[in-house]
C-alpha cells in the first residue's frame, strides 16, 4: 500500500518552514528560513509576515523537489492554526487554502504546541513522557491524560525563551542563528554566579520580574566591572532552568511518570538538557530531547501531526481553515492517542488471554 | 476614493481581473475565510463575476481603511502568486 504523505506549513513566529513526511514519521524534506533581525532588536508581526511572504513559495518548491514527490502524491495539506503571531500565521493559512483548491486536497489545521510534542515523541521514541515545552513564545509542562494534552504548569507572564531573547538584546548579542544559542555559548564562559530572583508559584513560573531585575543589574554591574556578560548569561540560565526542572519534577510526581521529553526552541539548550537529565536519573527515569533540527519550529512537525489527525478521520473544511493567536494545547482532542491507548489495553488483554 | 455623507465615509473599491472564473473564485474563497478584524470600523464586501474579483471597503476613519486595504493587498498578491506558481502547468 502507498504510504500516506502530508505537506505541512509552519509560520507562527520568525521561521517559515515547509515539510514533507509520511505517517511513520519519516521526514522526506524539511526546508525552512529564519527571519533574523539586527542585534538589539526583536521581530515584529508585520515585518515577519513580509519575510514569510517572500520565502514561502520557493520553500514549497524546495520541499517537493527534495522529497521527490509531486502534488498528486500528497494526501493532505497541514498548517499551523495557532498559537502565534497573527500576520505570520496568515501566510501559511492563505497558501494552504489556495493549494487545497488547486490540487483538490483536504486541509488539516494543527496546534503548534501539540505538533512539537508529537514530533518529539516520534523522533525520540518517548511513549508517554511528561513534556516540557519551552520556546520563545511558550513555556508549559504538559502530560497526556484522557484524550488531551493537559497543561500541568506554565508561565504566568512571558515565555522562558522570550526572557533569554530579550536579555540577549540588552547585551546586543547576535540574533544569528538565535539569541538563545549565543547566550548559551557565552554562559559556558561564566565563572561567578549572581543571585537572581527565583519565581516558582506552585506549578507555575514567572519570568518577567527576573528579566527586569537582571536588566537593571546588568547595567549597574557591567559599568562597575563587578561581573562579565558571561557571568550574567550563566546566572540567568542556571536560575531559569532550575525553575523549569522544579516544576517538571513536580508534574512527574503528580503523574507518576519517570520520563521527560523536552521540546521547543529552548529545548536545544544543552545546559537545560543536562540539568533535566540529572533530575530524571535521580528518579530512575530518562530524558528525551532532540537537536535543533526538530526542536526549532519546522514544517515537518506540522505535517506529521496533521497527518496523524487525518489518518484518524479529522480534516478542516476550507471555510473553517482560520488562524488564531490564542490556541491552548488542551483545546485539541488528541484522537490518534485515544486509539493508541485503546490498542495498548487490547494488547495487554491479548497477552494475558 | 469617494466620500459619502454617513459614518462609513471612507470608501475604496478594487477590481482585479484574473481572466479566469476559476482562479478568481479560488482567491475569493481563500480570502473570504478571514473576516475583518474590526467589523465596527471596517467593512469589506467581495464578489466574483466574469473572472473578476471586486472588493468594496468602507471604513469610519482613513487609517482603518489604509490598514485593512494594505493587509488585503498583501494577501491578494500571495494568493495570486501561489496560483501562478502551483496552478495548471506547474513545473517543479
Amino acid at each position: 500500500m502507498k504510504k500516506m504523505i502530508a505537506l505541512g506549513f509552519e509560520g507562527s513566529a520568525n521561521k517559515i518552514g515547509v515539510g514533507v513526511v509520511t505517517l511513520d514519521g519519516t521526514i522526506l524534506s524539511n526546508p525552512r528560513h529564519t527571519y533574523i533581525t539586527p542585534p538589539g532588536h526583536g521581530f515584529l508581526p508585520r515585518e515577519t509576515a513580509q519575510h514569510h511572504l517572500q520565502h514561502v513559495l520557493p520553500l514549497i518548491k524546495a520541499a517537493l523537489k527534495t522529497a521527490e514527490i509531486t502534488p498528486d502524491d500528497i494526501d493532505c495539506l497541514c498548517y499551523t492554526k495557532g498559537p502565534g503571531m497573527g500576520a505570520p500565521l496568515q501566510v501559511s493559512a492563505i497558501v494552504v487554502r489556495v493549494l487545497s483548491q488547486l490540487w483538490k486536497k483536504p486541509i488539516v489545521a494543527v496546534n503548534h504546541c501539540v505538533a512539537h510534542i508529537e514530533m518529539g515523541r516520534i523522533v525520540t521514541g518517548a511513549d508517554d513522557p511528561v513534556v516540557l515545552y519551552v520556546s520563545g513564545g511558550n513555556t508549559q509542562v504538559i502530560a497526556y491524560s484522557e484524550g488531551r494534552y493537559r497543561i500541568f504548569g506554565e508561565t504566568i507572564d512571558i515565555a522562558v525563551g522570550n526572557c533569554l531573547d530579550r536579555f540577549a538584546r540588552v547585551l546586543t548579542l547576535s540574533n544569528d542563528p538565535s539569541p538563545g544559542y549565543n547566550i548559551e555559548q557565552l554562559a559556558k564562559k561564566g565563572e561567578q554566579f549572581i543571585d537572581l530572583p527565583y519565581v516558582v508559584k506552585g506549578m507555575d513560573v514567572s519570568f518577567s520580574g527576573i528579566l527586569s531585575f537582571i536588566e537593571a543589574t546588568a547595567e549597574e554591574k557591567l559599568k562597575n566591572n563587578e561581573c562579565t556578560p558571561a557571568d550574567l548569561c550563566y546566572s540567568l540560565q542556571e536560575t531559569l532552568f532550575a525553575m523549569l526542572v522544579e516544576i517538571t519534577e513536580r508534574a512527574m510526581a503528580h503523574c507518576d511518570t519517570k520520563d521527560v521529553l523536552i521540546v521547543g526552541g529552548v529545548g536545544c539548550n544543552e545546559r537545560l538538557q543536562e540539568m533535566m537529565r540529572i533530575m530524571c536519573s535521580e528518579r530512575g527515569g530518562k530524558l528525551f530531547a532532540t537537536d535543533d533540527r526538530y526542536c526549532i519550529d519546522n514544517g515537518a512537525m506540522i505535517a506529521y501531526t496533521g497527518l496523524l489527525a487525518y489518518a484518524h478521520g479529522a480534516s478542516t473544511p476550507l471555510e473553517e481553515s482560520t488562524f488564531t493567536q490564542r490556541f491552548r494545547t488542551d483545546e485539541v482532542e488528541a484522537i490518534w492517542r485515544i486509539k493508541e491507548e485503546s490498542s495498548k489495553v487490547n494488547g495487554v488483554e491479548d497477552a494475558s488471554g | 476614493m469617494a466620500i459619502a455623507p454617513n459614518a462609513w465615509e471612507f470608501i475604496c473599491d478594487l477590481e482585479v481581473d484574473f481572466g479566469s472564473e476559476e482562479n478568481a473564485s479560488i482567491v475569493y474563497a481563500t480570502i473570504a475565510v478571514d473576516k475583518e478584524l474590526q467589523p465596527d470600523k471596517v467593512k469589506r464586501q467581495m464578489s466574483v463575476s466574469d473572472g473578476k474579483l471586486s472588493v468594496h471597503f468602507e471604513a469610519v476613519e482613513a487609517r482603518f481603511l489604509r490598514a485593512s486595504y494594505s493587509a488585503f493587498v498583501d494577501v491578494l498578491i500571495l494568493a495570486t502568486k501561489t496560483i501562478e506558481e502551483f496552478g495548471k502547468g506547474m513545473e517543479l
